[in-house]
């Protein structure tokens, strides 16, 4: 029996590991729907990231407990759990992003909305890339490769990022609220891929500690 | 992966009569290697400008930044490339024309920019998803 089979092959082990693929898929759904919801400044795609985030929540129960019932050995139990909270963390920022964006009543100035649009889109591929990765941490396909895929597409938000605050310092502030509610959601709308690069360091860091 | 998926927006333009000296200024505030170089006139083309032709045509020569004018050194006409054109075509390009960047032109409007680390950036993450 080789170690993988060993350590994953159960059948609590396989039923944790597609839930978590579950997890990541709804993250990804979640994303795809917040990016499209600027996109069409929709308000029932905005709420459809706080429902998905529900769903992600009630999944990541479903998740924990199974691991303390007794899925994996104890050493990895922490590490899974730790992971699952990175990629909870990064609805709870997602939804943070959508609830803003509503209170800006789905407006966005033109200078900045094509950026903002294009961040979504990104969060939205990181999630399919970090899904790509947690299937390659227990089967094939090189880790490594994955998590600098993920790094890439961080590196890109970042530059977006450094321009959006250069527009957002140069726009005039007519009242405080608006001001904080417009500031507050890029400043979510830009970590969700901080909190997904980190959910994929992660991996490689469980992957580390397999060997 | 198609261009428009790679290519990076963020575009600065230059006056042709502009003085190197402003196009370095430029480049060091928004940290970009290339700068568009608008037009002299109607019948004239855009052009482009880089790090390379200012260290090597300029203060590799030990002219004078001050005096010497972009449209003197600018490359044109601008290598303009589609949307639509697929990663691996954009790669034998660059590597044809010996170049480091290739413009995204819709029309005559220039809309983008896909430089060697863009497509790099896409090949490792294509490669990520498909294997």
């Amino acid at each position: 029996m080789g170690i993988e089979k060993m350590l994953f092959g159960g059948k609590a082990e396989q039923k944790v590991l597609e839930k978590i693929k579950t997890h990541i898929r709804i993250l990804w759904s979640a994303s795809d729907c917040f990016h499209k919801a600027l996109e069409e400044r929709d308000r029932d795609l905005v709420y459809c990231v706080p429902d998905l985030e529900r769903e992600g929540d009630s999944v990541r129960r479903e998740i924990v407990s199974k691991i303390y019932e007794g899925a994996f050995l104890p050493f990895l139990r922490s590490s899974i759990c730790r992971f699952v909270e990175i990629v909870d963390e990064a609805f709870d920022v997602l939804e943070d992003a959508a609830y803003e964006f509503e209170n800006l009543n789905l407006q966005l100035d033109e200078e900045i909305e094509e950026d903002c649009i294009k961040i979504a889109d990104i969060n939205s591929k990181m999630c399919e890339m970090l899904l790509i990765a947690f299937e390659t941490l227990f089967g094939k396909g090189d880790l490594r490769e994955k998590n600098l895929a993920v790094r890439i597409y961080e590196k890109k938000v970042d530059e977006i990022k450094f321009d959006l605050l250069k527009k957002l310092r140069k726009k005039e502030i007519k009242n405080f609220w608006e001001g904080k509610t417009l500031a507050d959601f890029i400043s979510y709308l830009t970590h969700v891929s901080d909190v997904i690069e980190d959910a994929s360091d992660y991996l490689t860091a469980i992957k580390i500690s397999l060997k | 992966m198609k261009a428009e998926e790679i290519m990076v927006k963020k575009i600065e333009f230059i006056e042709a009569d502009a003085l190197v000296y402003d196009a370095i200024e430029r480049m060091i505030d928004k940290r970009l290697r290339s700068l568009v170089v608008r037009p002299k006139e109607e019948k004239d083309t855009y052009g482009v400008i880089t790090a390379r032709d200012i260290v090597f045509k300029v203060i590799g020569k030990n002219l004078d930044v001050k005096k010497t004018k972009v449209d003197e050194i600018a490359e044109k006409p601008l290598i303009c490339i589609n949307r639509a054109m697929e990663l691996e075509h954009i790669i034998s390009l660059l590597k044809n024309y010996n170049i480091s960047r290739a413009f995204v032109c819709d029309g005559v409007e220039v809309v983008g920019v896909v430089a060697l680390l863009d497509v790099m950036g896409a090949a490792l993450i294509q490669k990520a998803k498909g294997s």
